[in-house]
């Protein structure tokens, strides 16, 4: 199965990421589309042309500077040769799992395998013009929130996956989806996934992100939306493993309807140069649960931006939030968490809390912990920290024999126990503090 | 019974808003419209300096290539700047020698907002008052006795022509012209206000106070306070403003600024109960002030008290600017909102010296179809090692259509640096007012209750004569918001 991966777009010189996006947009035009696809690029390219690339006067990208990523010319399609690609990179220890690849944004069947699993869809989403839920939810959630960089991704996205788990289905084992970035030419990928658990359907997904070896540097724009239906359940799990050479701008759009619950666990760890994410849930029914969950361990001049929003939009919602960040070095960790809750939308529980451990000597973060109430029957609360080591708990551990480095180690795992510790699955949950424990001894 | 309850009723409505009234002096009123020669105008009827004419036209020309900020979570008001009038004073404008030059009505009009003016009945008390009476301060009280200590309280107008070197030092040091547009607007017209100095080591002896007061129809009040605490210094003031009920919004964009020498301490209260407007959100005062404080020298500090009860749209931010190792900043605020009223308040703290603390205490309660918000920055600069941050932002509710916001800002470029941020949103405690209501207390008295308590840790930072009057406004801000 080797070959190479193409898509129909050329490279067009120009002098910014801009220019070749306008002439991308122009040849995407000319092609045979549904009406469907034709009219939401249409709109949401007029929508990105508009608004162009965010800058730092965005309030919303206040911290997060992208100029030097998309001041400079990719190419926009790279080839691929998957002859002989290295997944090892993203093995996890201990994980049985269904595994599925996408090489920069595409999807590869060879590597991909989800025998056993009947009724459980997966194709590349080109394919998935023609699905029933395609058509109901492609581009509704994710672009209702204005950005722009959705709206580029809408416009002109190459790749990505659709997956379907049908009514009533429990998926026997995990889902681990391996994003790969590879090639020796600067490029820059969008990915446009759509995940679908029907009525009572339950599911983990595990995304592993990582690069392979000698990749030139590579800038990822990354859409997914998840839609739950009745009573379905979804674990999902990002793991951001990929290398210096690549940054990331991804966003997550999660649309709840009644009973159903979704848990959302993001890692990131020392390596990725630039990785900013958009997590929203919407709670757009009764009785729904959502739980977003963050382990930050940054080193270098990483900077990584999280960015939530949990809207409750009807009654008897919950919704709980707990993200820690641990930037050493000169590394920058940026948290902007929004809780709303809607009118009417009476009975919510909404906890969010943000700790922060600065170990680095020119480490910094921001942090922005909001709440919008518009109802009265609610509890609501917030938290944030910043701090350092305890020295009274450093001394207590070196009092009783432990080395400073690993008391120093012990400290910061008992700083992400709090979220390690409500990890689904046991498997990853090792693997995760051992990348934490392996970040912070280089 | 029916008369009685009539007649009851009749004495609420009254109650709601008890500032309401007008008072009917000859005005010297500007022509509406803001110019060049407006400015001018007011600096020539202030007989001000060149320098002076010079820096409000540096900031009415910066004010110029400003837009309105939008980054609001309410209707942003549309202002019409050139339907206001920047300049009244009550005529006759002459020389001021004692009170009984002050126009009668004038001193009424105090006494009916309860401003002791005539020293004659307070030499007991304690409290200096400076009044300013729509744009122009009217009488500064006890100012013999503060200079016999060298302080220096009086109208930022006689401050200019009396200690023009000092004005020329420190004003737009700590807000600068260019900081915001109510900033630039205030810089290029604000026609009076307060001054004060405190010389090195004096402890003030008694309270300073200013009363603002708008009355005049379709100005804008805009006026300045400058204080400055020399080294080791200590002063405590209290800012207190009404105006009467009109249907049209009127605006206030005040500047104060406050500088904190080596060792000084400036505490300031403010209790402001400018007219809400009417129920539907018709009329009331847009109160867009700017405050900062800044800890210039080590061992400083600077406190923020502020009972925020009235405006149909309050939006301001007193921060303080930690510059001196070991100084303190703090923030106590209580603002209460109902009917249609926005408040967006909140604290600015930016650390920039080594072990500066600061503490920050919001609580929010809002009622009717209000909204509430917190918005505030905590900023640790590189070297503000050992910095120490502690943040509390309650919000209570009251009814199903108000709303409640918190939108905190915390940034740390220091890894020594400690912070914390807590916030919570409730409804008020419905077994708490069964409990009360069990031992007889009605719901309304109830609710009244468990606000002051809620507000207690605010209104305790209050200067005495001043907790008490807020604790009043509290209660009457929650009347007929309850059931």
């Amino acid at each position: 199965m080797s070959g190479l991966i193409t898509n129909n777009m050329s490279t067009i010189v120009a002098s910014s990421l801009f220019q070749q996006l306008t002439s991308a947009y122009q040849e995407v035009e000319t092609t045979n589309e549904s009406s469907l696809l034709k009219s939401l690029r249409q709109g949401a390219y007029a929508h990105f042309e508009q608004a162009g690339f965010p800058t730092v006067k965005h309030e919303d990208w206040k911290y997060t500077n992208i100029h030097h990523l998309v001041n400079k010319t990719y190419v926009l399609n790279a080839e691929v040769d998957i002859a002989n690609l290295d997944l090892s990179k993203a093995d996890i220890p201990g994980l049985d799992a269904h595994r599925i690849v996408l090489v920069n944004g595409q999807y590869v069947l060879a590597f991909s395998s989800l025998d056993d699993e009947v009724g459980v869809v997966v194709k590349s989403i080109q394919e998935a013009v023609e699905e029933i839920h395609f058509q109901k939810h492609f581009a509704q959630h994710a672009d209702k929130t204005g950005s722009a960089m959705v709206a580029l991704n809408t416009a002109l996205y190459t790749s990505g996956i659709y997956l379907s788990v049908p009514k009533n289905k429990v998926v026997s084992k995990p889902i681990q989806i391996v994003h790969i970035a590879t090639g020796d030419q600067e490029f820059f990928a969008q990915t446009r996934n759509l995940y679908i658990l029907e009525a009572n359907a339950e599911a983990e997904i595990i995304e592993s992100f990582i690069t392979l070896d000698n990749t030139a540097s590579n800038l990822h724009n990354k859409v997914t939306e998840i839609v739950l239906d009745e009573n379905a359940k979804l674990q999902h799990y990002y793991l951001q493993l990929a290398s210096d050479t690549g940054s990331y701008i991804n966003h997550t759009e999660v649309y709840q309807t009644k009973h159903s619950l979704y848990n959302n666990y993001n890692c990131n760890f020392p390596g990725v140069a630039f990785v900013r994410n958009d997590i929203n849930v919407r709670l757009d029914a009764e009785n729904v649960e959502s739980h977003l969950y963050g382990v930050n361990l940054l080193a270098d001049k990483q900077l990584v931006d999280n960015h939530t929003i949990v809207d409750h939009m009807k009654p008897h919602c919950e919704s709980y939030e707990w993200y820690k960040n641990i930037p050493q070095d000169e590394a920058t960790a940026v948290f902007n968490g929004k809780i709303f809750v809607r009118e009417d939308a009476q009975k919510t529980n909404a906890f969010q809390q943000n700790n922060n451990m600065l170990i680095g000597d020119k480490s910094a973060v921001y942090t922005k912990p909001q709440l919008e109430i518009f109802a009265d029957d609610v509890k609501c609360s917030h938290g944030c920290t910043m701090g350092q080591f305890d020295e009274d708990a450093l001394f207590y551990l070196r009092a009783r024999g432990i080395g400073e480095e690993s008391a120093r180690v012990l400290l910061v795992h008992a700083f992400a126990f709090d979220v390690t510790s409500r990890f689904s699955n046991d498997a990853v949950r090792a693997y995760v503090e051992d990348l934490v424990a392996k970040g912070l001894e280089e | 019974m029916s008369t009685k309850d009539d007649e009851l009723l009749k004495e609420l409505e009254q109650e709601e808003y008890k500032y309401g009234f007008t008072t009917d002096i000859e005005m010297d009123i500007a022509p509406k419209g803001l110019n060049e020669d407006t400015i001018r105008l007011i600096s020539a009827k202030k007989n001000e300096p060149e320098w002076l004419l010079e820096w409000r036209l540096k900031a009415f020309r910066h004010f110029l290539t400003l837009k309105m900020p939008t980054w609001q979570n309410f209707r942003n008001p549309d202002v019409d700047f050139q339907g206001i009038s920047y300049y009244a004073a009550p005529k006759p404008k002459k020389q001021l020698e004692s009170l009984d030059e002050v126009d009668p009505e004038l001193l009424e009009t105090f006494a009916k907002l309860g401003i002791p003016l005539d020293e004659q009945k307070v030499l007991a008390g304690v409290v200096a008052v400076d009044a300013v009476f729509d744009s122009v301060s009217v009488k500064t009280t006890f100012r013999e006795k503060l200079k016999e200590k060298g302080v220096i309280f009086c109208s930022f107008g006689e401050a200019v022509q009396e200690h023009p070197e000092l004005v020329k030092e420190y004003l737009g040091t700590v807000v600068p012209q260019t900081d915001n547009i109510y900033a630039a607007l205030n810089s290029a017209v604000f026609s009076d206000g307060s001054f004060v100095y405190i010389p090195k080591g004096v402890h003030c002896p008694m309270e300073l106070s200013t009363y603002f007061r708008i009355n005049a129809e379709n100005t804008g009040q805009f006026e300045r306070t400058l204080i400055i605490a020399d080294e080791g210094s200590y002063v405590s003031y209290l800012e207190g403003c009404t105006a009467p009920m009109r249907d049209e919004n009127q605006l206030h964009a005040a500047v104060v600024e406050l500088i904190a020498m080596k060792d000084a301490e400036i505490k300031y209260s403010t209790v402001q109960n400018w007219y809400p407007g009417d129920k539907d959100g018709k009329g009331g005062i847009y109160n867009f002030v700017t405050k900062r404080g800044i800890c210039k020298g080590d061992n400083s500090k600077i406190s923020w008290t502020q009972v925020e009860t009235g405006s149909a749209i309050t939006w301001k931010y007193p921060g303080v600017i930690l510059r001196g190792d070991n100084s303190v900043g703090e923030f106590y605020s209580v603002a209460m909102t109902r009917n249609m009223q926005v408040a967006d308040t909140g604290t600015k703290m930016i650390h920039l010296g080594k072990n500066t603390r600061s503490k920050i205490i919001s609580k929010g309660i809002s009622a009717g179809k209000s909204h509430n918000s917190y918005r505030g920055l905590v900023k640790i600069g590189p070297n503000a090692d050992n910095s120490r941050n502690f943040t509390q932002c309650d919000s209570l509710l009251i009814g199903d259509r108000c709303g409640a916001h918190t939108f905190p800002y915390i940034e740390s470029r220091n890894k020594t640096a400690k912070l914390e941020h807590e916030a919570t949103t409730s409804k008020i405690g419905e077994d708490q007012v069964f409990y009360l209501n069990q031992r007889g207390i009605d719901s309304e008295k109830a609710v009244g209750l468990i606000v002051n308590g809620y507000a207690k840790e605010v209104l305790n930072q209050l200067p005495m004569e001043f907790a008490v009057e807020a604790q009043k406004l509290l209660a009457i801000s929650l009347e007929g918001s309850v059931g």
